[in-house]
């Protein structure tokens, strides 16, 4: 049965096409994989019933029977949509995400909800109200996030493919950390209907899975125009698993970005897999350039201004009064306002509203949130620029490999630096997929980044499947699952 | 460096609606202070930056009511009075 655990969507839409496993059968042997494993991992908050999924996918498509855990920041029609907060513990959906509606459409089975750090405000799946979830290939160690629960689920075989949410790496970092691939799409390319809005300006919905393939078969499924989301841009759907080969494009220039791998604290391990990952693409038939990214130093102060003005608008509409928690004590309307928000929100989330607040507070917006949003055009046109010299970049996803539970407990500024190497693809909108790379001495996966530019999702999986059918980083798996 | 007052504190923590607890505003003065100060950055780098050339375009739908059952919706609410959301007093005598 090992063979099922870590099989692709590929390989197990082939044995449901064959009969030799049924739709329940395959449902059976991954709610048991969670029962037996997920205790210890807290990579779920909630496994549905059988007998709900089995009703919500019925309906043949490409995706039919093959179970997929959410992020549970993405609403599903009637289950709770807690996204990690006291806030909205016993908050249910009353409709579907657009991209839940458009994969139930296509048969998949939505099995359960994913941790996640409070509102994805995090990156390490610690500040979820409920649980911390685990990294399967060393327990002391953090899962990533804020998207950590669906990474460890797929990296432990619970499940083969899961969603997350990715405003400054939060698909992307987790991926790295536990080995899988994780992509996050151009800014518009998927709809953000139904995924609570954290900074509505970066946001999107992103694919986790075992293999390249996985990635573009589930992200054509969802992709696409939506009119109840009218960020999303005007793009005709196609299947993207159709070019994807195994070989690169002739005459391919991948830029390498050199500020990156000089950056200070990056591991020599994630360096030396960097390097030898350029040596593979050379022996691909691609050429290695070498560019800078100036403006990725000034990306992190930039991405922290502008989310947490974001979130502190949007996280205003948790007030008590039409759902969600409400303090009961509280004798005046503003009383219960305040109180509310005190005890319902944890301390992070707060932190980042206040944060918000301030730099969008008359004396301060002038100085934080104008300069950020310049310095958010000037990322934007230097990839651009970048773009118009080599086709991809390549660049860490991480500094290092997954860190301890609570390692910055007592650093706290060192935490909200995680996205340095991711948040830059937010800020210019431009779609970035992580593969697993490497291995740590310590035996921690390794992943680095393929950025594109805006909606050439095409030559990004490409580019990325090439890469993953020559080496062998993706087919590596924790021991003891 | 970027420094913060307790008034100030106290003020963005009332414009913010959140109650703050005396214990909780030494350590969020800390915080700001610290993460602000590494967000101080973005003045030098916007300095030499223009003002953006291009403006964002609004996209507009027919405005259409579209016929809902509201009661999905008012059953989620912590309280309710038939199609009210019920709250505390909103004048403090």
């Amino acid at each position: 049965m090992n063979s099922l655990s870590f099989a692709t969507v590929k390989q197990l839409r082939e044995q449901l096409k064959n009969k030799t496993i049924s739709i329940e059968e395959l449902l059976d042997f991954f709610i048991n994989r969670f029962a037996a494993y997920d205790g210890e991992l807290g990579a779920a908050l909630e496994i549905f019933d059988k007998e709900w999924i089995l009703k919500n996918s019925t309906l043949p498509g490409p995706l039919q029977g093959i179970p997929g855990l959410i992020k549970n920041n993405i609403a599903i029609e009637d289950q709770l949509l807690t996204c990690g907060s006291h806030m909205l513990e016993d908050f249910r959906s009353p409709y579907d995400a657009t991209v839940i509606a458009r994969l139930k459409a296509q048969g998949g089975a939505i099995i359960g909800r994913a941790n996640l750090d409070e509102f994805a405000m995090g990156s390490s799946t610690e500040t979820s109200y409920f649980q911390k979830t685990k990294n399967p290939w060393d327990l002391s160690r953090v899962p990533g996030g804020s998207s950590g629960g669906s990474a460890a689920a797929v990296a432990a075989g619970l499940v083969p493919w899961a969603l997350g949410s990715d405003t400054g790496g939060s698909v992307r970092q987790p991926a790295a950390f536990c080995g899988i691939v994780g992509m996050k799409p151009t800014y518009g390319h998927v709809s953000r209907y139904g995924l609570v809005h954290y900074a509505s300006s970066l946001d999107q919905i992103g694919v986790f899975s075992r293999s390249v393939y996985d990635s573009a078969f589930i992200f054509s499924l969802m992709a696409g125009k939506d009119e109840h989301d009218s960020s999303t841009l005007q793009v005709k759907s196609k299947d993207y698993t159709q070019k994807l080969d195994g070989t690169l494009p002739k005459g391919l220039k991948i830029g390498i970005v050199d500020n990156t791998l000089s950056a200070e604290g990056m591991d020599p391990e994630v360096v030396l897999a960097i390097e030898n990952g350029m040596k593979e693409f050379e022996k691909l038939g691609a050429t290695i350039h070498h560019v800078t990214l100036p403006a990725i130093d000034y990306s992190a102060a930039a991405y922290f201004i502008l989310s947490r003005a974001e979130a502190a608008s949007n996280l205003a509409r948790f007030d008590g009064v039409r759902y969600g928690f409400r303090n009961k004590q509280a004798s005046t309307l503003r009383a219960m306002y305040d109180e509310t928000r005190h005890d319902g929100f944890g301390a992070e989330v707060k932190k980042r509203i206040i944060v918000g607040n301030y730099v969008l507070s008359s004396g301060h917006s002038g100085e934080f949130y104008d300069n950020a949003q310049k310095v958010k055009r000037l990322i934007r046109s230097q990839f651009v620029d970048a773009f118009k010299e080599v086709d991809v970049l390549l660049m860490p996803t991480h500094p290092a490999p997954a860190f301890k539970l609570g390692a910055f407990d007592l650093d706290p500024l060192q935490i909200d630096l995680q996205d340095y190497f991711t948040c830059p693809m937010n800020l210019a909108g431009v779609p970035a997929i992580s593969v697993p790379c490497g291995m740590s001495s310590s035996g921690l996966p390794i992943g680095f980044q393929i950025a594109a530019p805006h909606l050439a999702e095409e030559l990004m999986f490409k580019v990325a499947d090439a890469y993953e059918k020559a080496t062998p980083w993706h087919t590596m798996h924790p021991k003891g699952y | 460096m970027t420094k913060i007052s307790r008034d100030e504190v106290l003020h963005i923590a009332r414009i913010s609606r959140i109650a703050l607890h005396e214990d909780e505003v030494e350590p969020l003065m800390k915080r700001l202070e610290e993460v602000l100060s590494y967000a101080e950055r973005v003045i030098e780098a916007g300095a030499d930056i223009e003002e953006p050339s291009t403006k964002n375009v609004n996209i507009f739908r027919e405005d259409l009511v579209v016929p809902q059952d509201p009661e999905p919706i008012l059953a989620q609410a912590p309280e309710r009075e038939g199609n009210y959301f019920v709250v505390p007093v909103i004048l403090d005598n």
